[in-house]
């Protein structure tokens, strides 16, 4: 052990790790650096928690328990944490996100989102009486009824697939700008609000593992 | 004639960039997809979704502008495309697989978003405080299914659709 005084690590914790292995290391749950080396590297091997067989694959892991651990080990450490206060530790197989059945998955999510959409759009053209205003607008300009299938319509189809390109920022698996499109960031909110309400649901239950 | 053209063009397409953004928006605030993706662990493939999105979006539109040109069950009974008898078998069942997969993903797409849309409203959670909801929320969200099935099979039954609005 080191014989310097005071020694300071900084710890960054992530707010949301996944594991494939039934042990949790310090090491797993964030980044951290320390002027010792030597403390480092045996800090980081600090075994947090095991998950056993037919346990809950869901832990959270409060930030004080792995201070607590590190402090105890090397009481002239001190730890600085600069990321989050409570971990969520999930266990995961390795089978999990990949085969056929992740391709089963996407394949249903996407007919979702396919028929999903189609009959929304479908919903509002007809609620809205689409094909009513188009025929009443081109008699309006042209001065004579259309048979309501013309540039009107057209362009408004062209106009409807710019919007979402524009909208969605990307054209066949490619971005338009550099920018996250908007379910992307979505998605990161949503993730981010799954993790908090789970920390909060685990602090609430009690079911945190924390000092005592 | 040809101003006029240009006119309804530019016209058409500024209805759709607009609609495009109003429907989008929706649908984005509701976060629907975000979550299919989060319960289903593919949140790496969200480009896909995004893709089909956009696909389902210009497909439907499709449908539903030109909706009497396109005609396609139809088309193919009028071409006979493999022998009279055999193109009438043969379409009645891929159209109906067609249909059952419509009927079937479209409906999950509406049932969650109409969940979506009262949970983004607060309904669930200001009601369950009110009466002091602790347990059985699991139940009530069963009733809301059920009472979702029998309502639509009710409105389609009864041909509900019939009276009231026009």
């Amino acid at each position: 052990m080191s014989t310097n005084n005071n020694i300071t690590l900084y710890f960054k914790a992530e707010q949301n790790v996944e594991l494939q292995s039934e042990d949790v290391y310090i090491k797993d749950i964030g980044k951290m650096i320390c002027a010792d080396a030597n403390i480092l590297a045996k800090v980081k091997t600090i075994k947090l928690y095991h998950f056993k067989k037919g346990e809950r694959k869901r832990q959270v892991i409060s930030m004080l328990k792995v201070i607590d651990e590190i402090e105890k080990a090397f009481p002239n450490v001190t730890v600085e944490n600069l990321g989050e206060i409570d971990v969520l530790v999930e266990q995961i197989n390795v089978d999990k996100h990949k085969g056929p059945v992740q391709a089963v998955k996407i394949a249903f999510v996407s007919l979702i989102s396919f028929f999903g959409t189609a009959f929304t759009i479908m919903a509002f053209h007809n609620d809205i009486g689409i094909n009513e205003v188009f025929s009443k607008l081109y008699e309006m300009v042209t001065g004579q009824a259309g048979d309501g299938y013309g540039i009107l319509e057209i362009a408004y189809s062209i106009g409807l697939a710019v919007g979402i390109t524009v909208f969605f920022n990307h054209i066949g698996g490619r971005r338009i700008t550099k920018d996250p499109t908007p379910i992307e960031v979505e998605m990161r909110v949503y993730e981010s609000d799954v993790n908090k309400a789970l920390i909060e649901t685990a602090d609430r239950e009690g079911k945190m593992i924390d000092v005592d | 004639m040809l101003i006029k053209q240009i006119f309804m063009a530019v016209l058409g397409i500024s209805f759709g960039f607009v609609v495009s953004g109003g429907v989008f928006t929706v649908l984005l605030s509701v976060g629907l997809i975000p979550r299919f993706a989060g319960k289903m662990h593919i949140a790496d493939k969200i480009f896909v979704l995004e893709e089909m999105v956009v696909l389902g979006t210009l497909a439907g539109d499709f449908l539903s502008i030109f909706s009497d040109r396109l005609n396609i069950g139809k088309w193919v009974l009028a071409h006979n495309l493999s022998g009279s008898a055999g193109t009438i078998t043969a379409w009645s069942i891929i159209s109906n697989v067609i249909l059952i997969m419509y009927g079937a993903f479209s409906g999950i797409f509406v049932g969650a978003l109409a969940l979506a849309i009262a949970e983004m409203l607060n309904t669930i959670p200001i009601f369950s405080r009110r009466i002091g909801f602790r347990h059985g929320l699991g139940i009530a969200i069963l009733s809301v299914a059920l009472g979702k099935l029998i309502g639509s099979l009710i409105y389609f039954s009864q041909q509900v659709f019939l009276c009231g609005g026009v």
